[in-house]
Parts: structure tokens; C-alpha cells; sequence
């Protein structure tokens, strides 16, 4: 990420996705709530079950986009943070669609590229419960820290 | 030649994951196809155990498109637990859940027809693999997909304005409501100038209905001919008049010829109607009892609808019913991609319904909640985006759910999309030296002409990619293609 951020995060949209009924999927949200007790300007932070195609249009007011979700994938130091270029390859259904193909909708209908980013943090369990494992929780706090560098 | 199997892995461009086989002979004909449903649903059984007025809440997770739909239909059940009809919640209430519903059914149908189904009406059933997209509609026409993009946001808007959020936000409470409407939500709808305003969404109604008929003129014999077959049709219809219904109403089943089936209170539904199981599919097959598994199943949806009404009490709506009736004699349309233009014309209506309810001023009222007498068994059922929705739970004396069971559209349509399977398969598979891509998308097309929302009859789970496999009859894998 190039730019620092402030807590009015101007023209910036930051979205959590997940699901807080399923474990560690919460960790995209969990992520927002942070950021909320923090005092970052609640407006400006989206959270998503999925992304869905009309939030394509959401992104194009926006100079710079941040998605943030839990991954499956072991990951460096627990979560990483890195730049999102568009995609056109499309997934079979449109019950969720990823942000690589949210941005390349972005730019063919609105012709707008905000600047984007995902963060992605590492999570270990995924049942039916409101409560993160303790990795995972160790995770967020870990990308909290490092995405609070960036910001003023 | 040896026999072959044909599996198509997960169906692209729908809600949810399935897949379809088809089996072909040595001689080269289709001997059977079916559309399997291959994910597991626990909800009637999740929900045991949980206190009643969970289940409006609960409910809402077995799907991310049409939450407002399981929502609504398991609050009716549950007013009745409270001792609440339909007729007896205040007008207020019902004119906010009726508002919520439009909205509902408005953005899942400007979801469906604009990114699930425009891709093969514009680039036609031939086009290949990579460019049938919402991205490569837009490419090609910028401006229907800023309209598609903005059409659903409106519905979703509504949602977020009654029910606090675009997706599983809360609404309905046993009894009522728990919020009124705002006179700056109103104006929001109305005064166009934060989003497009209800006459807008009119106006691009009335648009993609004239893209749909002009389309029906230049390939009328495609669009009438493809995947039809006769059926039964259910929907809800008006208690009085017998006009299109999506909140409330009968329960009326008529014929391919327009014979009546059925035609009773809605709550009297597990008295007529009964689920068979099939051991390749989690999905049931609902039929009405009286006239058998194979002949008592039905058709829901669009079409049904525009088939069981009388008529619909739009004037837009209405004048664009009475053309769509003209295509089948004004008898029944039994012409499965008709759906996509009977799909549109209820997008008018519910245009036109949100219209009539932000004018009125009942929906600022307070008088949200209403009381009665508790019982231990409430029925809900409503009209879905993708039809027929049935909600039923039992409880306890301390208000526990004991029983539940849920029938949701996309079961109701499950023979329906089982025969066009067999159908297209039959017809474009029959006796061809090489089987290619564009013709498997067009047993998609079939499918997904219902709009089928998958993980909504079942429960999804894990993901696949497109997967063609072409076996011989000892199973062997002969080829093998993916998407």
C-alpha cells in the first residue's frame, strides 16, 4: 500500500468479507470492528457476506479499495497485504463473485481502476459458532498492527 | 459406438451447485439425463430445538439471494404461533412486508435476467464458453449492464431502508414489524437524486420488456420450441379476484389446457400435497396427492404465475400480460424460455406495487404489532422470486420448535428442470458424431430458465470447477473437458 491512510480514510472504502457465524470466517469483519473501536470512519468500512456484481458500482466512487477476507491458505507471518490487479476470468455462478472480477466490472461498465489491495488473514476453524480461534485471533491482531503502520 | 455418460459439473450460471448425467446407448441415443442435486440441506432439522421467534432470523442463512423471501414466509408461520392471521396484522405491517417482498423479488429477477441469463440472449446459445459473462455484456452493451447494476440496487436499497441491512437484516417481529418507515427513506425512493427513482426503475422496466419481445420476434421459433413441454402450474393467487400474488393469497394449480387442479387456502397445503425422494438427488419432489407422483407435479415461478392469475392489477403490468398471453392463444403458455419474459413483466408489477406503497402514507404509521392467542402450528407461504415458498413449524408449550418443514420453489420445479434436462438432451445429443460445448450449455439454458437457487433447497457446501466427463459403459473415462 503506497498511500497512508488517516482514520477519515478519504475516498477510501475498506470491505469485510465473511461470515461472523462461522468461526475465523468472521475475520474479515472482525477486522472492521477493530478499525470501528479505533475511530476509522465507520462510512467508509463495508461489511459483505459476498461480494455481489452491483458492488462494482460501489467501488467506482472510490479511489482505493480494500478488501479484507479470511483465507484458508498458510500464509507468511499469518496474513499478507497485496496489491489486486483486475481479472476476467469468471467463476461459474454469481452467488459470489471475487474482488479481482469486482474490479475488472468496475473498469468494462464504469470505466474507473481505484487502487486496491487485499488483505488476506489466516483462519483454522470454520464451524457454526461467534467466536475466533485463538491463531486466528493472533492473526488479526498481527495484520491490525502491520495495516496501522500505514495510517496517519 | 459404446455407451456414454456425460457429466456436466458444477451447472454454470445458477445459485448453487448440481450437475447433470446423461446417459447414451450404443446406438447413440440419449437413454436418460437427470439434474442432480448434490448438496446436503439441514436446515428443517437445524432449526429443531431453537424458541419460535428465532426462526424468521434463523431461516434467513440457508440463502444470500432471497434471505427477505425465507424471512417473510417463516414470519407469517410464526404470527400464527402468536395467534396472528394475515388478515389481522395492521395495515401498516403489511404494507412494509409487502414493500420488503417487491423489493425482493424486483432485485432477484434484475440479478437473474441481467447476469445469470442475458449472455445467452445476446450472444446466442452458440457464443463461446469465455465470453457468456456479465463482463462481456457489458463490453457489448454498457449501458444494459449499468442498468441491470442499478435495477438490482434499487430492491436492495428498499431492503436495506425496512430491514436495516442488503442482506439478513431483520424486519419482521411475531405479530407486526419492528420499525416504521421515515419520510426521508421515502423521499430517498422517490426524489431521484441519490439513486435513480422508482419512475426510473418503471421506465427501464418497460425497456428490457421491448429487448425481450423484440428478441422473441427475431428468434420465435428457438425461444418457443426450446425445452417446452405441457405441465401443471402452481402459484398463489389473490383471496378474492384471483390476480397475480406474491404475499398472500390461495394456493391454485391448473393444467397444461387450463384445467383447474387445485384451489385452496394456503394453509391447507400437507392435506394436498406430498414429497417423493429419488436416491440421486437431495432434492424432493413435491406432487399433489390426488393426482400422483407422476402426474401431480408442477411447474413454479414466472410462468406459473402469469398462467394461474386471473390477472394483475397494475395497469403496465397488465396491458404487457395481455401481449404475453397473445403467444400462446391466450391459453396456457407451457413455453419454458417464456420464463425469461414472464420474469420481466412481474419486474414491472413489483415497480409498479413499490410505487403504490412509498405514496402511502399508512406505511409512516406506528401501529405495528398486533397480539393473540398462541398455538402450536403456523403455515407461511409466499411467492418467492422463483415461486412457491412453503414455511411450516410445530413448537411445544413453552414455544420450542419441535417440527419443521420447509418446501422451498426450486423443489416444486425440481420434475419440471428434470424433464427439460431429458428433453433438450433427447433432442440435440440424439445421433450427433461429436458432442461439443454450446450443446451441453444449452441443457444449462434449460435449467436455468427456472432460475434454480440450489444452495436455497439444499445447503451448500465446498466448491468445483466445470467439469465434462465422457465415460464408456464400463466407466471408463473416454474425454474429459473443463470450463
Amino acid at each position: 500500500m503506497e498511500t497512508l491512510l488517516t482514520k477519515k480514510l478519504d475516498k477510501t472504502l475498506i470491505i469485510g468479507i465473511g461470515n461472523n457465524t462461522r468461526q475465523d470466517d468472521g475475520l474479515g469483519w472482525c477486522f472492521l470492528d477493530a478499525l470501528e473501536k479505533e475511530g476509522y470512519n465507520t462510512d467508509n468500512l463495508l461489511y459483505k457476506y459476498q461480494l455481489m456484481v452491483e458492488d462494482a458500482e460501489t467501488i467506482s466512487y472510490y479511489d482505493t479499495v480494500i478488501f479484507v477476507d479470511a483465507s484458508k491458505d498458510n500464509l507468511k507471518n499469518g496474513f499478507s497485504i497485496e496489491p489486486l490487479k483486475a481479472s476476467s476470468k469468471f467463476e461459474f455462478t454469481t452467488h459470489s463473485v471475487p474482488p479481482n472480477q469486482i474490479l475488472n466490472l468496475c473498469e468494462t461498465v464504469y470505466h474507473k481502476t481505484p487502487k486496491a489491495f487485499v488483505i488476506k488473514i489466516e483462519g483454522f476453524k470454520w464451524n457454526y459458532k461467534i467466536l475466533l480461534s485463538k491463531q486466528a485471533k493472533l492473526n488479526l491482531k498481527k495484520a491490525l498492527l502491520s495495516f496501522k503502520k500505514l495510517s496517519k | 459406438m459404446k455407451t456414454k455418460k456425460i457429466i456436466i459439473d458444477p451447472i454454470t450460471r445458477v445459485e448453487g451447485h448440481g450437475k447433470v448425467t446423461i446417459k447414451i446407448d450404443e446406438n447413440g441415443k440419449v437413454t436418460n439425463a437427470y439434474l442432480h442435486i448434490v448438496e446436503f440441506r439441514g436446515f428443517e432439522k437445524f432449526i429443531q430445538g431453537h424458541p419460535y421467534w428465532e426462526a424468521p432470523v434463523l431461516v434467513q442463512r440457508l440463502c444470500g439471494i432471497c434471505p427477505v423471501s425465507h424471512h417473510l414466509a417463516a414470519a407469517k408461520a410464526i404470527d400464527q404461533l402468536v395467534g396472528v392471521d394475515p388478515e389481522n396484522l395492521s395495515p401498516a405491517a403489511t404494507k412494509l412486508r409487502r414493500l420488503l417482498h417487491y423489493g425482493q423479488v424486483f432485485q432477484s429477477h434484475a440479478l437473474h435476467f441481467f447476469y445469470l441469463a442475458s449472455p445467452d440472449l445476446l450472444f446466442g446459445i452458440n457464443a463461446p464458453a469465455e465470453k457468456r459473462n456479465i463482463v462481456a455484456v457489458a463490453e457489448a452493451n454498457r449501458e444494459l449492464a449499468k442498468k441491470g447494476i442499478l435495477m438490482r440496487k434499487f430492491g436492495q436499497e428498499i431492503i436495506k431502508a425496512i430491514a436495516g441491512k442488503k442482506i439478513h437484516g431483520i424486519m419482521a417481529t411475531p405479530g407486526g414489524v419492528q420499525k416504521t418507515f421515515t419520510k426521508n427513506k421515502r423521499s430517498y425512493f422517490l426524489d431521484g437524486t441519490q439513486i435513480p427513482n422508482i419512475d426510473t426503475m418503471i421506465e427501464w422496466s418497460q425497456e428490457i420488456i421491448d429487448f425481450i419481445k423484440s428478441y422473441h420476434a427475431k428468434n420465435s421459433n428457438w425461444i418457443n420450441h426450446f425445452a417446452a413441454y405441457p405441465s401443471n402450474h402452481l402459484s398463489l393467487v389473490n383471496k378474492e379476484n384471483g390476480a397475480l400474488e406474491f404475499y398472500d393469497g390461495r394456493l391454485r394449480s391448473i393444467d397444461f389446457a387450463g384445467n383447474e387442479l387445485l384451489n385452496i387456502e394456503d394453509i391447507e397445503y400437507k392435506y394436498h400435497f406430498k414429497e417423493a425422494v429419488e436416491p440421486w438427488s437431495y432434492l424432493k419432489f413435491p406432487y399433489m396427492l390426488k393426482y400422483g407422483r407422476e402426474n401431480g407435479w408442477n411447474r413454479v415461478g414466472p410462468l406459473a404465475r402469469l398462467n394461474t392469475c386471473a390477472f394483475i392489477p397494475t395497469p403496465l403490468a397488465e396491458a404487457e400480460r395481455i401481449i404475453f398471453k397473445q403467444q400462446s392463444n391466450n391459453s396456457v403458455n407451457n413455453m419454458t424460455m417464456h420464463t425469461h419474459w414472464a420474469r420481466l413483466i412481474e419486474m414491472l408489477h413489483c415497480a409498479e406495487l413499490m410505487k403504490e406503497l412509498l405514496l402511502d402514507d399508512e406505511l409512516l404509521s406506528d401501529d405495528l404489532i398486533r397480539e393473540g392467542i398462541s398455538r402450536n402450528r403456523g403455515i407461511g407461504i409466499i411467492e418467492a422470486p422463483r415461486g412457491t415458498l412453503i414455511h411450516e413449524y410445530h413448537t411445544d408449550n413453552q414455544g420450542i420448535i419441535t417440527k419443521c418443514n420447509l418446501i422451498v420453489s426450486t423443489t416444486h420445479n425440481n420434475e419440471a428442470m428434470n424433464k427439460a434436462v431429458r428433453q433438450v438432451a433427447e433432442n440435440i445429443l440424439t445421433d450427433v458424431p461429436e458432442i461439443t460445448e454450446p450443446m451441453l450449455n444449452q441443457i444449462e439454458i434449460a435449467i436455468r430458465a427456472y432460475d434454480p437457487c440450489l444452495s436455497c433447497a439444499t445447503h451448500a457446501l465446498g466448491e468445483m470447477p466445470l467439469i465434462v466427463e465422457i465415460e464408456d459403459n464400463n466407466g471408463n473415462l473416454i474425454d474429459k473437458k473443463i470450463r
